[in-house]
C-alpha cells in the first residue's frame, strides 16, 4: 500500500470507527486489489469456483468443506485464515505469484468486517444515484448544499473548515479556474471596489460568460478526445480536425446541454435531418490515431481504431476500464469480453480503412465552413443553380439552333475535345515490333494520385500482353502509371509501391486481337478505383478492381512512352494517342472514337465554340459559376466524421483481442450488467448515445460531474477519474457526488450551472493555506477542510505569461498555430524539413491553438504534464521537476514574456524600484508584494541594474530574445535588469500555482 | 502522484514539530535526494547497476551479421518452401509479391575468439571482442512493422501508452545521480539523416508520472531542452536570480506550509546544478587521444553514434541508470548491399569500443550492454533481386540480439534457428523474456515491478516473461 493511501486510511479511519464499516468503501478495494484477479469475474482466470466479487460466488462450499466467510466468526472464515496463514504455501494472495502478504490495517479491516456480519453490497457506481438529502448543519458556515455535505463529513473527523480566502486570492483563483487566465489589474480593482453582497457572484457570472471560459473548458475535453493535428503513428501525417475543436469551444460557450453534447458527438450524423454542425460534432471519434506505415496489415489497424473508440467511450462516459475486457473477461468488474465487443460493434460500421491517407483527411469527411464561408458557399451555390436553370430554360432554342447549324456541316466534319489536352501524338510509323519505342519526353503528364486525367489510344494488338501508353519504370512492379494488356484484358496501373500503394484495375473482357480499337482511361483524382473508367470504342467496359490503395504521390522516374513500360513492349499498331489533364465524360470519350456517332460529335462541337453569342454567354456563365463553386468548395477545410455503412459489418468477439481470431458473433449492446437498451432491432450509435444520457445509466452523470469537479479542485471526488469500477477509488463523498450528479441531470445537464454551484460554495472559497496538523490528517485534502492548492496546467502557465506580458492575441478558433519550439526537434527524430514557427500573432495565441504533432509533442506542454493526445486521458497529473524550472527560466517564450512584462512595469510602474515591483506584482499576482518580498526583489533589481550598466552588450543580448519588437523608450540596462526581475515573477511558486 | 508522495514522505520524516521555513530550508537538499525507488527494491542482489541499450532502429539483418546459414548458398534463388513459411503473415509490402526467392548473405562470415562466435565481415571490431559478447539468436517478436515493433521493445506492448523500460527502472529503482537525469536517450541518424522515424513516446513514461520519462540529450542546440541560460544572462546572473527567487518562495512556504513549495525550490537548485553538470558531461575536450583512437574519429562529431557511445560511457560513470542509444536506418528493404555495410561502419567500432572501455575501467561488471533492433529480416528477397542489389523485408520470427557485462555469461550463443534463419528451433526468447532478464540483472523480479493504473497492476512484462537463465553468469 502506498504511503499516501496508508495515511489516508489511517486518517480517515478515525471517522470511520464511529460510522461503522462499509463493504464498498472498506472491504471491496482490498478484495478487488488482492483477490479478484483469480477469484473474480473472469472465469478463465478463476482458480477455483470461489469468487469474491459477489455474495453468491463467495457462499459456495469449498473443497475442505469450509466457507469463505462465516458471518461473525473470522477464525472460522477461510478467507481470513488464509490471509493470516504463516504457511507460505497456504497464504493468500500467493507468494509464488509474486504477491506480498496483506498489510496489517487491511487484515484488521477484514476481520472486523467478518465480525460485523461479512455482508456484500452491490458495487456503488452500478446502482443509479438518488438525490440524497443534504445533512442539516450548523448555520454559521456554508452557502449551498455542497457545504452541508462537506461540513458534516468534517464534523465526523473533528475538523473545521478554513476561513474564506481573501478577495484577491479568490478572484485570481476563480479567473484561472474558470478561464485559464489571471484577472487583469482592472478586473481586480473592480472586484475589490465592489462592496455589493453579490460581488463574487457577479464575477462568477462574468467569467462564465467569457469566451475564455469556453476555451478553458474545451482543452480538457480535447485531451479526453485525443485531439491532435497529425495522425500519430509512424510518419505521422497531417490531418485537419480543428473545425471540430472550434465546435467544442462553441458548445461550451453556448452552454450546450451535456446530454446533447454527448449525443451530437457520438451520433450527430444519425439524428433526423442532421445539420452540418451535428455532423462535424461526430469528429470526436475520428480523433484517434491512424497509420500510413508501409506494410501494415489493414484490418489489424482498423480494429485498433474501433477498439480505441469503444475504450474512449467507456472512459469518458462510463468511467469503466472496458479495455481490460478486450482480450478476456474483466478481472475486477462484471464486464465480459462479449460486453466489450458489443460496445465495439456500435463503432464498427464506419466505411474506413486501417491504412490511411498520409497527406490529409481520410474519408469519410465533410466540408466544415465557418459562418462566413458558409454564406459565401451558399451564394456561389445559388449563382451556379441559377445559371444552370437559365441554361436549361434555353434548351428548346439551343436544339433549334443546333439543328440549323448541324444541317449545314459537311460529311467530313470532325471534332475532338481540346480542353485540357496535354499531348496529342500521331507517330509517323504506327507499327510496333515488340522492340520499338516512341519516347514522348519527361516533361508532360506528370500525374500524381490526386490528379484527374484521361489517356486515349487507338491500338491494334497482335499479342495478349504489352505496354501501350505508360509513364513507368522498366520493371513489372515498378513505379509509374500506364495502360497495359494482360491476357488481352486492358489494365490501368497507377503504382507507387506495387505491394501496398497504388491502384490497379482491369477490364472484365479481353480485347480482340488483330483489330483496331479506341481505348480510353479516365480517372477523376478521387484516389479510388471507383473513380476510374475504361472505354473501348466509346463504350464503357465493366472493370475488376485488383488493388485499391491509391494514396501516395508517385514521383516520376520514367518518360511518357508508347510501346514500353513496366518491363513490357508492344507488338501491333498504335496510331494515335491523347493525354488530358481532366477526366473526360462518356460523351467526350465517345467523340474520341471512330465508332462514336456523328451526332454526338456535332452536338459537342456546337457547344464548344459554335453557339450564337447570347447562348455562348449563358453556357459560359453556367460553367464558370459551377467551376467557381467547386473550386471554393474544394478550398474549404474539411473534418473527418463518423458515418455508418449501408451494409453493416458483422462484429465478432476477437479471441485474445486479435484481429484475425474471430469468435462468436455479437450484436451491438450496452454492457450486460447495466440496464439494457431495448433489443427489438439492430441498435446504432444514436441508441447508444441516448442510453448513455438516460436515467437508467448510473454512470454518465456521476462520471461527468466528477471530471468537472476535478477541473476546479485538481482531483475528483473519485480520484480515479477513469475508473469507477471495483479497482477505482470509493468516493469519500459519495452523497455529495450523487447529489451533484442528480442535480446536474435534473437541471437539464446544465454545465455552467454546475460550475457555478461548485464555485459558489463556501467549500470552494476557503483559504488554501495548510497547517501541519491538517497536512498530517488529510494530506491529499480529500475532506476539504481547506481549498486545494495546486500547480497550474501546462497551457495555463504559458497563457498566463502571454497575458500578463501583454503579448496574448485574444482570438478564437481557426487553424492551429506554431509558436516557438527549439530548433531541430522534428528533424532529429524524423528528418524532413522540420518545424517552422509562425511569425507574428501565431506566436501569441492561447495554447489550445498550438499545433499538436502527436509523435513529437510541443515540449513545454509535455514538461508540464499535458497528456500526449495519443489516447484518451482524463486524469489530471502534476509533477514538479527540474526540467520545468529550466523551461520556465530559459524558453524564449518566457524570456520574451519577461521582457514585455518588464516594459509594462517600466512604462506604468513609476520611477522607484518599489513602485515598479508593486506594479509587476499587481500584473502577475493581483496583489502588492509584502515588505520582505519587496526587499528581496528590489535588491535583485539593483544588482542586475549595476551589472548591466557595466555590460551593455549583455543587456542588449538579453533583450534580443523573441520576435516582439522592443520598446526603445527604455534604456537597455534598465530594461534588462527588470527583464530579470520579471522572469523571477513568472517563475514564482505562487505564479504557477492556483491558491 | 508519486511525486507528491515522495515529497511528503521526506517532509514528514523530518518535520515532526512544525514547519519553520528555516528548518525546511535546512532539509531541502536532503529532501530532494534523487534516490528513492520503491520500498523493497531491488528485490535481490543486482548484477548490473545500469544498462546501456544500443538500439539499432529499422531491424538489422541477422543473416548478414550473426546467424550463419551456409546452406543458403545452395538454395540461392530457390523459392522459400511453404514448410518453412507455414502461412506466417507477411507485411503488406511483400505479401503480394509473386515470388519469394531465398537469398544468401553476400558477405562472408567467420568464427571469432575462443567462443567461436559467428560474426559477419562488416563488423570487424566486434569480431575482436567476440568473447565478451553473448548472442541470443532466437529472439522473436509479434510485430511486423516498425512502429508497433519498436514500441513493443520499449514498453512491452505494441500499442503506445505504456511506460518505457527506462521509465519503469526509474520508477522502481530511483536515480543514483544527484545532478543528472536517471534515464537518458541519444539518437544518431543513418545515411543522409534518413531512416525510420522515432517518436518521443518511445522513451515516454506512459501512465507513470512524467518525471520518469527519458530525457533526450541532443547534439544540436542545448543537450537538454532549455538548459542554457539565455544570451546576456550568465551563470552568476542565474545564481543571483535563484537566490532571490528562492527567498521569495521561502516566504510563501512559511506562510502556506505547502511542501510542494519546498520541492519547487529544490528543483530549481537541481536545474542549476544540471546547467553545470550536463555541459561538463558533454564536453569531450578533456578526453585523451587514446579515447578517439578507441572509439574512432567519428566520436569527435557530436550526434554520431560513436560520439553517443562515448557519452554513454561518461553518463554511466556519473551514475545514470538507463542510457539508450538509437541508431537509425537499418531498414534494408532494398539496397542492402550498400546500406548494411554503411550502418555497420557507423556502429561497429564504437559499439566494440564501448564494451572494451567499460571493461578497462572495471565498469563492465556492473553495466549491462544490450545491442539489437526491433525485428530481423527475411531470408527471401524483397523487391528486385539482381547481381548488384537485393533487399529483405521485416522478419519477426527470429533475429539476433547481443548482450555483454552486468551478470551475463560471456562468450555463449543461445538459441538456434532453422537453416533458412526463418524459424526458431531451439530456446525461443521473446521480448518479454528479454525484459524479464534485463530486470533480473538489475535485481528486479519482473513480477513485482507493478503500477496500478485503470484498476490494473501493470507490469513491463504484461502477463508474460521468463528470465533467460542460461545466459546469466553463474
Amino acid at each position: 500500500m502506498s504511503l499516501l493511501r496508508w495515511l489516508s486510511a489511517a486518517t480517515l479511519a478515525g471517522g470511520l470507527s464511529a460510522a461503522g464499516l462499509e463493504f464498498n468503501r472498506d472491504i471491496r478495494p482490498i478484495l478487488s486489489d488482492k483477490c479478484f484477479s483469480c477469484h473474480g469475474p473472469d472465469p478463465a482466470n478463476r482458480k477455483t469456483a470461489l469468487r469474491l466479487d459477489n455474495a453468491a460466488g463467495a457462499a459456495i462450499a469449498l473443497k475442505n468443506g469450509a466457507r469463505a466467510v462465516t458471518p461473525g466468526k473470522p477464525d472460522e472464515s477461510e478467507i481470513y485464515k488464509r490471509v493470516v496463514s504463516a504457511n507460505k504455501a497456504l497464504r493468500m494472495p500467493p507468494a509464488y505469484m509474486g504477491h506480498e502478504a496483506l498489510k496489517e490495517p487491511d487484515i484488521a479491516l477484514l476481520r472486523r468486517w467478518i465480525e460485523e456480519g461479512g455482508a456484500w453490497q452491490p458495487h456503488w457506481s452500478f446502482v443509479p444515484p438518488q438525490r440524497p438529502a443534504p445533512p442539516s448543519i450548523r448555520p454559521e458556515w456554508g452557502i449551498n448544499e455542497i457545504d452541508r455535505f462537506v461540513v458534516a463529513r468534517l464534523d465526523r473527523d473533528g475538523l473545521r473548515p478554513s476561513p474564506e480566502a481573501d478577495k484577491r486570492t479568490l478572484l485570481r483563483r476563480l479567473s484561472l479556474d474558470l478561464t485559464g487566465l489571471p484577472p487583469t489589474p482592472a478586473e481586480m480593482d473592480d472586484f475589490l471596489a465592489d462592496r455589493a453582497s453579490n460581488a463574487y457572484e457577479k464575477a462568477v457570472d462574468r467569467l462564465l460568460d467569457s469566451r475564455a471560459y469556453a476555451e478553458r473548458m474545451a482543452i480538457r475535453w480535447l485531451e479526453a478526445a485525443r485531439y491532435a493535428d497529425t495522425n500519430g503513428y509512424q510518419s505521422d501525417g497531417v490531418r485537419t480536425m480543428w473545425p471540430w475543436r472550434d465546435w467544442v469551444i462553441d458548445a461550451f460557450r453556448r452552454n450546450m446541454r451535456f446530454d446533447q453534447f454527448t449525443v451530437e458527438q457520438l451520433a450527430g450524423d444519425l439524428l433526423p435531418g442532421a445539420t452540418p454542425s451535428q455532423r462535424i460534432a461526430t469528429a470526436f471519434h475520428r480523433n484517434h490515431r491512424t497509420t500510413a506505415e508501409g506494410g501494415i496489415v489493414d484490418e489489424e489497424f482498423r480494429v485498433e481504431y474501433v477498439a480505441d473508440r469503444a475504450e474512449t467511450t467507456a472512459t469518458v462516459w462510463l468511467g469503466l476500464t472496458m479495455g481490460c475486457a478486450r482480450c478476456h473477461d474483466h478481472k475486477y468488474d462484471p464486464i465480459t469480453q462479449k460486453d466489450f465487443y458489443s460496445l465495439f460493434a456500435f463503432f464498427n460500421n464506419v466505411p474506413e480503412k486501417g491504412f490511411v491517407y498520409n497527406f490529409g483527411n481520410e474519408p469519410p469527411f465533410v466540408a466544415a465552413p465557418d459562418e462566413e464561408q458558409r454564406k459565401k458557399l451558399a451564394g456561389l451555390d445559388a449563382a451556379a443553380d441559377a445559371a444552370k436553370r437559365n441554361w436549361e430554360s434555353l434548351s428548346a432554342r439551343i436544339e433549334k439552333e443546333w439543328k440549323k447549324w448541324a444541317a449545314a456541316q459537311p460529311a467530313s466534319f470532325d471534332w475532338t475535345p481540346s480542353s485540357g489536352l496535354l499531348a496529342h501524338e500521331k507517330p509517323a510509323n504506327s507499327t510496333f515490333d515488340n522492340n520499338r519505342v516512341v519516347d514522348l519526353g519527361t516533361e508532360k503528364a506528370k500525374f500524381n494520385h490526386r490528379d484527374p486525367l484521361t489517356l486515349s489510344v487507338r491500338v491494334n494488338t497482335k499479342t495478349p500482353k504489352g505496354a501501350v501508353l505508360t509513364r513507368a519504370e522498366d520493371y513489372w512492379e515498378g513505379t509509374g502509371y500506364g495502360i497495359y494488356l494482360v491476357d488481352a484484358k486492358i489494365r490501368f496501373h497507377f503504382v507507387f509501391r506495387w505491394t501496398d500503394l497504388g491502384m490497379r484495375v482491369e477490364t472484365r473482357d479481353p480485347l480482340p486481337l488483330g483489330e483496331w480499337h479506341d481505348i480510353a482511361v479516365t480517372y477523376d483524382g478521387s484516389m479510388l478505383a471507383s473513380g476510374t473508367h475504361i472505354y473501348v470504342d466509346g463504350t464503357e467496359w465493366p472493370l475488376k478492381v485488383l488493388f485499391d490503395q491509391h494514396l501516395w504521390p508517385i514521383g516520376h522516374k520514367a518518360p511518357l512512352r508508347l510501346g514500353a513500360g513496366a518491363g513490357l513492349n508492344f507488338e501491333g499498331g498504335i496510331e494515335e494517342a491523347r493525354v488530358y489533364d481532366r477526366a473526360l465524360d462518356g460523351k467526350e470519350v465517345e467523340a474520341l472514337s471512330r465508332a462514336g456517332s456523328r451526332e454526338n460529335k456535332l452536338r459537342l462541337a456546337f457547344l464548344d465554340g459554335r453557339l450564337p453569342p447570347d447562348l455562348a454567354a449563358a453556357r459560359k456563365t453556367m460553367l464558370d459559376t459551377r467551376a467557381e463553386r467547386d473550386k471554393y468548395h474544394a478550398s474549404l477545410p474539411t473534418v473527418m466524421v463518423m458515418e455508418d455503412r449501408l451494409d453493416p459489418r458483422d462484429t465478432f468477439v476477437l479471441r485474445r483481442g486479435a484481429y484475425d481470431a474471430p469468435g462468436d458473433k455479437v450484436a451491438a449492446a450496452a454492457p450486460a450488467m447495466l440496464r439494457q437498451l431495448p433489443p427489438d432491432r439492430r441498435l446504432n450509435r444514436l441508441d447508444l448515445a441516448r442510453w448513455l444520457v438516460s436515467r437508467e445509466n448510473p454512470l454518465t452523470a456521476r462520471v461527468a460531474v466528477n471530471r468537472f469537479w476535478q477541473s476546479m479542485f485538481g482531483m475528483g471526488l473519485v480520484k480515479t477519474i477513469e475508473d469507477f469500477g471495483s479497482q477505482g477509488e470509493w468516493p469519500i463523498h459519495q452523497d455529495l457526488l450523487d447529489w451533484l450528479a442528480v442535480d446536474f441531470v435534473e437541471s437539464g445537464w446544465d454545465v455552467k450551472r454546475l460550475m457555478k454551484t461548485i464555485v459558489m460554495s463556501a467549500t470552494y472559497r476557503q483559504s488554501s493555506a495548510v497547517t501541519p496538523e491538517l497536512l498530517r490528517k488529510d494530506p491529499e485534502n480529500r475532506l476539504f477542510a481547506r481549498a486545494p492548492r495546486f500547480r497550474l496546467t501546462a497551457e495555463m502557465i504559458r497563457d498566463q505569461a502571454l497575458a500578463v506580458s501583454g503579448l496574448l492575441v485574444d482570438k478564437t478558433g481557426g487553424p492551429p498555430v506554431k509558436p516557438y519550439q527549439p530548433e531541430g526537434l522534428w528533424q532529429e527524430l524524423t528528418g524532413g524539413s522540420g518545424y517552422k514557427a509562425d511569425k507574428g500573432e501565431g506566436l501569441y495565441r492561447r495554447s489550445i491553438y498550438t499545433y499538436w504533432r502527436r509523435t513529437i509533442q510541443p515540449p513545454a506542454m509535455i514538461a508540464f504534464d499535458s497528456p500526449t493526445r495519443e489516447t484518451c486521458m482524463v486524469r489530471e497529473n502534476r509533477t514538479n521537476t527540474p526540467l520545468q524550472a529550466l523551461n520556465l527560466m530559459n524558453d524564449v517564450t518566457f524570456v520574451e514574456a519577461a521582457r514585455k512584462l518588464a516594459e509594462r512595469i517600466l512604462r506604468d510602474g513609476g520611477a522607484s524600484a518599489e513602485a515598479r515591483l508593486r506594479h509587476g506584482y499587481r500584473l502577475v499576482l493581483g496583489r502588492d508584494p509584502k515588505p520582505a518580498e519587496a526587499r528581496a526583489l528590489t535588491a535583485a533589481a539593483a544588482d542586475f541594474q549595476a551589472r548591466y550598466k557595466d555590460d551593455g552588450k549583455s543587456a542588449e543580448a538579453l533583450l534580443g530574445h523573441g520576435e516582439a519588437p522592443r520598446d526603445q523608450a527604455f534604456a537597455a540596462p534598465d530594461l534588462a535588469a527588470w527583464t530579470g526581475v520579471a522572469s523571477i515573477l513568472l517563475n514564482l511558486d505562487e505564479t504557477v500555482t492556483r491558491e | 502522484m508519486i511525486e507528491r508522495e515522495l515529497t511528503r514522505r521526506h517532509f514528514f520524516s523530518r518535520t515532526s514539530t512544525g514547519l519553520g521555513a528555516a528548518a525546511l530550508a535546512a532539509l531541502l537538499p536532503d529532501s530532494m535526494r534523487a534516490a528513492g525507488g520503491l520500498p523493497g527494491f531491488p528485490n535481490h542482489k543486482a548484477t548490473a547497476k545500469r544498462v546501456i541499450y544500443l538500439f539499432q532502429s529499422g531491424g538489422p539483418s541477422q543473416i548478414e551479421l550473426f546467424d550463419h546459414k551456409p546452406k543458403l548458398r545452395e538454395l540461392a534463388g530457390s523459392e522459400l518452401p511453404d514448410s518453412i513459411r507455414r502461412g506466417q503473415r507477411l507485411t503488406g509490402m511483400s505479401a503480394t509479391q509473386s515470388t519469394f526467392p531465398c537469398v544468401p548473405s553476400r558477405f562472408s562470415m567467420k568464427q571469432h575468439g575462443e567462443s567461436g562466435a559467428w560474426i559477419g565481415e562488416t563488423l570487424p571490431h566486434l569480431a575482436k571482442i567476440a568473447d565478451k559478447l553473448t548472442f541470443i539468436k532466437s529472439m522473436h517478436t509479434q510485430a511486423i512493422n516498425h512502429d508497433p515493433a519498436v514500441t513493443f521493445f520499449q514498453t512491452g506492448g505494441q500499442i503506445a501508452g505504456r511506460p518505457s523500460i527506462g521509465s519503469w527502472l526509474q520508477y522502481g529503482l530511483g536515480s543514483e545521480s544527484e545532478d543528472l537525469p536517471g534515464f537518458v536517450v541519444m539518437i544518431s541518424p543513418g545515411q543522409g539523416g534518413g531512416g525510420q522515424p522515432l517518436y518521443d513516446r518511445l522513451w515516454g513514461s506512459g501512465f507513470l508520472p512524467t518525471r520518469f520519462q527519458g530525457v533526450k540529450f541532443r547534439s544540436v542546440g542545448d543537450p537538454v531542452l532549455f538548459l542554457k541560460n539565455p544570451a546576456g544572462f550568465t551563470g552568476a546572473d542565474r545564481r543571483r536570480y535563484l537566490d532571490a527567487l528562492s527567498e521569495v518562495n521561502q516566504i510563501k512556504l512559511a506562510e502556506y506550509g505547502d511542501p510542494e513549495i519546498a520541492t519547487r525550490i529544490a528543483q530549481y537548485e537541481m536545474a542549476f546544478r544540471m546547467q553545470t553538470s550536463v555541459p561538463e558531461l558533454t564536453d569531450l575536450s578533456k578526453e585523451p587521444e587514446s579515447t578517439f583512437a578507441l572509439y574512432g574519429e567519428d566520436a569527435r562529431k557530436p550526434g554520431t553514434y560513436a560520439a553517443n557511445c562515448l557519452l554513454a560511457r561518461r553518463l554511466a560513470e556519473r551514475g545514470v541508470r538507463f542510457i539508450q542509444l538509437f541508431h537509425r536506418d537499418w531498414d534494408h528493404h532494398g539496397g542492402l548491399m550498400k546500406g548494411l555495410p554503411g550502418r555497420s561502419k557507423d556502429t561497429d567500432q564504437a559499439s566494440a569500443a564501448l564494451v572494451t572501455d567499460l571493461a578497462r575501467r572495471g565498469m563492465l561488471d556492473d553495466t549491462l550492454v544490450v545491442w539489437g533492433g526491433e525485428f530481423g529480416r527475411t531470408v527471401y528477397c524483397q523487391g528486385r533481386l539482381t547481381e548488384s542489389e537485393y533487399g529483405r523485408d521485416h522478419h519477426p520470427r527470429c533475429f539476433t540480439v547481443w548482450m555483454a557485462g552486468g551478470g551475463i555469461q560471456p562468450g555463449i550463443s543461445h538459441g538456434v534457428t532453422d537453416e533458412f534463419s526463418y524459424n526458431v528451433v531451439e530456446n525461443p526468447v521473446d521480448v518479454h523474456d528479454l525484459h524479464a532478464t534485463i530486470l533480473h540483472c538489475l535485481g528486479i523480479d519482473h513480477l513485482r515491478l507493478t503500477f496500478k493504473y485503470q484498476g490494473r497492476h501493470f507490469r513491463l512484462t504484461d502477463v508474460h516473461g521468463k528470465v533467460v537463465r542460461p545466459v546469466l553468469a553463474a
